[in-house]
């Protein structure tokens, strides 16, 4: 293959998965709410967008199409786990994931079931392979620096404090006054929407879907992905995902060049699985630890020169 | 329009296969108060360690299944002596311990996949099914609910008549109490990890007998198992033996509604995480609190 491409599919993947990443960071680095069925919004999004790219909709609405229906998804399945322990939230969501596949699969009548659906390509006027990959590139980056700054400001106002405050002690920041399920449903919201946005950039880039392309193997790298990176940090996210997604290719160049007496793909989780139980163990902010949180005060106090 | 009868012996098969495969869940979820979804692969090891034995036809189930109780209790010990329990020693939270737990079965998974090959494997002895009372049953059903019972009466004597029982109920209700009382928590939490696990092995021998043997065959019905779980109340046994029965009823009975309606049997699961959404909004104690 032509090694421009490789940057560039390699680009538009780290870009789809750093939208994820961001999205999780939101949910489990900042307000501590474990979604463990990430690819299940990641799917509503894109079969979401799937569908109305087949309605010939133009690609903007059928991505803003796909973020709300996986908004509302993550409303709908995640209210009721709320109001209990995080750990009931992460069956929950863990289960919705394989659901939506079953679904999927099963019902041939809503997207082709097994047998997949093919998506129009946002940008198949333009003609040439080459400036359609740079279409391509630049509507992921687009969308991944619009999601990035939404985070960051998010990260760092008044709204962002409270959901740092939810992390570390829920039941303060209730006696505070603060409705701390509202607060940690429209995290949710914003992250499942975001999640949305990037399974439909996922459909829109590979043209074709089925229900195998989201197995729960994709939560687990978005997991690992947030881990390496450091949660609560939204730059450790891109970190992250950019690592991941570059040792996951280079693991399957080398596989061309390497004669292993095991399986590659096998070996490949096997070290993830270590990778992500030793950083838990030895390093469990991540490579780049939570920073302190932006504020005025702190500004103007670092201004000030020192007495 | 259906037969009633064999619908409850069915349901009582499923349960006992949910009760042994939750039995552990419940118990460590309990003790240790995290989900550890690498129960899971405790499961689908117990399967392929019955592998080794009955591969052949003339292979013999008591020896396969008593082999991947000892089999899937130490695994389950080992992950915890160097997995877990230096997580909990390092004060981590609930989530990097599930992370943890879901990492840890990627690893035993991948490594059975590796061992044994990604294909799907059958036992070689077949267990013919016959007519019991106007209901068709085959053995291996009937040493599946008579494992169960075995286990459930066991376990019952275990937590109300011993010492260890006793520990492992006090733990899971005041952890710091227990301590102070002079309980060696340590060892009971370790017996409970192994003897849980160890029926967890013997639920995934069972399972694979009566379908087939796959490095997924754990992960399959786990979310089954931890709506068994969270409908009985975590930490319950008791909870766990209603629970898995309904659960095994409700399926029975949703497949041949499923049918009746013409929608896909694969909605076995989504039948679980209904009731699992059920019980979160309605009652998320369980049963037994």
């Amino acid at each position: 293959m032509d090694p421009l491409f490789y940057v560039f599919d390699t680009l538009v993947f780290v870009g789809i998965f750093a939208l994820l990443t961001v999205s999780l960071n939101l949910e489990y680095g900042f307000t501590g709410l474990g979604n463990f069925g990430k690819v299940a919004f990641f799917m509503a999004g894109a079969y979401t967008y799937a569908l109305l790219a087949n309605q010939q909709l133009p690609f903007y609405l059928c991505l803003t199409g796909g973020a709300a229906v996986a908004g509302i998804t993550g409303i709908l399945v995640t209210f009721p786990a709320l109001r209990l322990r995080e750990d009931y939230l992460a069956i929950v969501t863990l289960s919705f994931g394989e659901i939506l596949r079953i679904i999927i699969k099963a019902e041939e009548g809503i997207a082709g079931g097994v047998r997949g659906i093919w998506v129009p390509s946002a940008f198949a006027p333009l003609g040439s392979m080459r400036s359609l990959a740079v279409a391509n590139v630049l509507l992921v980056l687009c969308c991944l620096a619009a999601a990035f700054l939404l985070a960051q400001l998010l990260a760092h106002s008044p709204y962002g404090r409270i959901l740092r405050g939810i992390r570390e002690d829920d039941v303060a920041v209730q006696a505070l006054g603060k409705n701390t399920v509202l607060y940690k449903l429209g995290v949710l919201t914003a992250g499942s929407a975001i999640a949305g946005v990037a399974g439909g950039l996922f459909a829109q880039y590979m043209s074709f879907i089925d229900p195998y392309m989201f197995l729960p193997l994709v939560t687990f790298f978005v997991w690992i992905m947030l881990i390496l990176g450091g949660p609560g940090n939204n730059w450790g996210a891109l970190v992250g995902a950019l690592l991941v997604e570059l040792l996951n290719r280079g693991t399957r160049i080398l596989k061309d060049y390497l004669t292993l007496p095991v399986d590659p793909n096998n070996l490949q989780f096997i070290l993830f699985g270590l990778l992500i139980i030793l950083i838990l163990l030895y390093r469990p902010q991540g490579l780049l630890p939570e920073g302190p949180v932006k504020t005025a005060a702190r500004r103007m106090f670092q201004n000030a020169p020192s007495a | 329009m259906f037969d009633t009868g064999q619908i409850f012996f069915n349901a009582a098969v499923t349960g006992s296969l949910y009760l042994l495969a939750g039995t552990g869940l419940t118990l460590t979820y309990g003790l240790s108060r995290f989900p550890n979804f690498a129960y899971a692969e405790f499961i689908t090891f117990g399967g392929y360690i019955g592998y080794l034995f009955l591969q052949r036809a003339d292979g013999s189930l008591p020896v396969a299944l008593i082999t991947a109780f000892f089999a899937s209790g130490i695994l389950s010990v080992v992950s915890y002596r160097f997995c877990f329990r230096p997580l909990i020693d390092r004060k981590a939270a609930l989530i990097p311990l599930m992370i943890a737990s879901i990492a840890l079965g990627y690893v035993i998974r991948y490594a059975i996949g590796e061992v044994w090959s990604w294909s799907a494997l059958s036992y070689q002895p077949v267990w013919s099914a016959f007519e019991l009372g106007g209901i068709r049953v085959t053995a291996l059903w009937l040493y599946l609910v008579g494992a169960a019972l075995l286990t459930g009466t066991s376990l019952h004597f275990l937590l109300t008549h011993t010492k260890t029982g006793k520990a492992i109920r006090a733990i899971a209700s005041n952890p710091e109490l227990a301590l102070v009382s002079g309980i060696n928590s340590d060892r009971v939490i370790l017996f409970t990890w192994f003897t849980g696990a160890a029926l967890a092995g013997v639920a995934g021998v069972f399972r694979a007998a009566d379908t087939q043997l796959f490095p997924m065959l754990g992960w399959d019905i786990l979310l089954i198992v931890f709506a068994a779980v969270i409908l009985g109340g975590i930490g319950s046994f008791y909870g766990l033996i209603a629970a898995a029965f309904i659960l095994g009823l409700v399926e029975n009975f949703g497949v041949v509604l499923l049918q009746a309606v013409g929608l896909s049997t694969e909605y076995r699961m989504a039948i679980a995480f209904l009731v699992l959404i059920l019980v979160l909004i309605v009652r998320p104690k369980g049963l037994a609190r």
